[in-house]
């Protein structure tokens, strides 16, 4: 499931995740919520960020028979 | 999760602050040109980036807080709004929390709602005990 989830503290402090997104789509998914409310502090990519939704191969080599 | 990113806080939208103010049960008094705090400089707290003494007081619109003698300024300046208080006042500290975080949450969940919403994300708010959390899906 795709989501944003966006956990705002009584002092102020605001932190955006994305959650199940692969690639950058991510970033493009959320920029309309950074836009909104500001500008970006820091960010911090997670290794889904680099993974793509294209469904890979496998190849298998006989090595027998 | 793919991404983490925070966020300063911008006030862009009056809307989502009427909005907030409503939540909070203040009230949001539209052009009201000053509002009330000890009326002289004392220096014991940081300016906001950007306000001299001078301006001080002056304000475009102002929100008054239940219970509270002195009240909030809003100022607008370019294309956002910028809140001045006097922290002096206890029990006006208490309800807005350290520098108006309170203010400031409430906003963010109303103007990440109005968006959201318009945007067709289905929105779940839930409450923490010293957060709250959006959920946007599709």
């Amino acid at each position: 499931m795709q989501e944003i989830i966006i956990d705002i503290s009584s002092d102020g402090e605001i932190t955006i995740e994305s959650r199940g997104f692969k690639g950058k789509v991510c970033l493009q998914e959320t920029q309309f919520v950074k836009d909104l409310l500001g500008h970006e502090l820091a960010s911090q990519l997670t290794p889904a960020y680099y993974e793509t939704n294209k469904k890979s191969i496998k190849r298998y080599l006989k090595l027998c028979g | 999760m793919s991404h983490v990113a925070k966020i300063e806080l911008e006030i862009k939208s009056l809307d989502a602050l009427i909005q907030a103010c409503q939540r909070l049960g203040f009230e949001f008094v539209r052009d009201q040109k000053k509002y009330q705090w000890y009326g002289r400089w004392v220096g014991d707290y940081p300016l906001p980036e950007g306000i001299i003494t001078d301006q001080l007081g002056a304000c475009d619109h102002a929100i008054k807080v239940p219970g509270c003698t002195y009240e909030i300024g809003v100022v607008k300046r370019n294309s956002s709004y910028t809140l001045l208080w006097d922290s002096w006042e206890s029990a006006l500290r208490l309800k807005i929390g350290q520098d108006a975080g309170v203010i400031k949450q409430a906003y963010t969940v109303e103007a990440v709602k109005q968006d959201a919403l318009l945007k067709g994300y289905h929105v779940i708010e839930k409450k923490t005990d010293t957060a709250i959390r959006l959920v946007l899906s599709r």
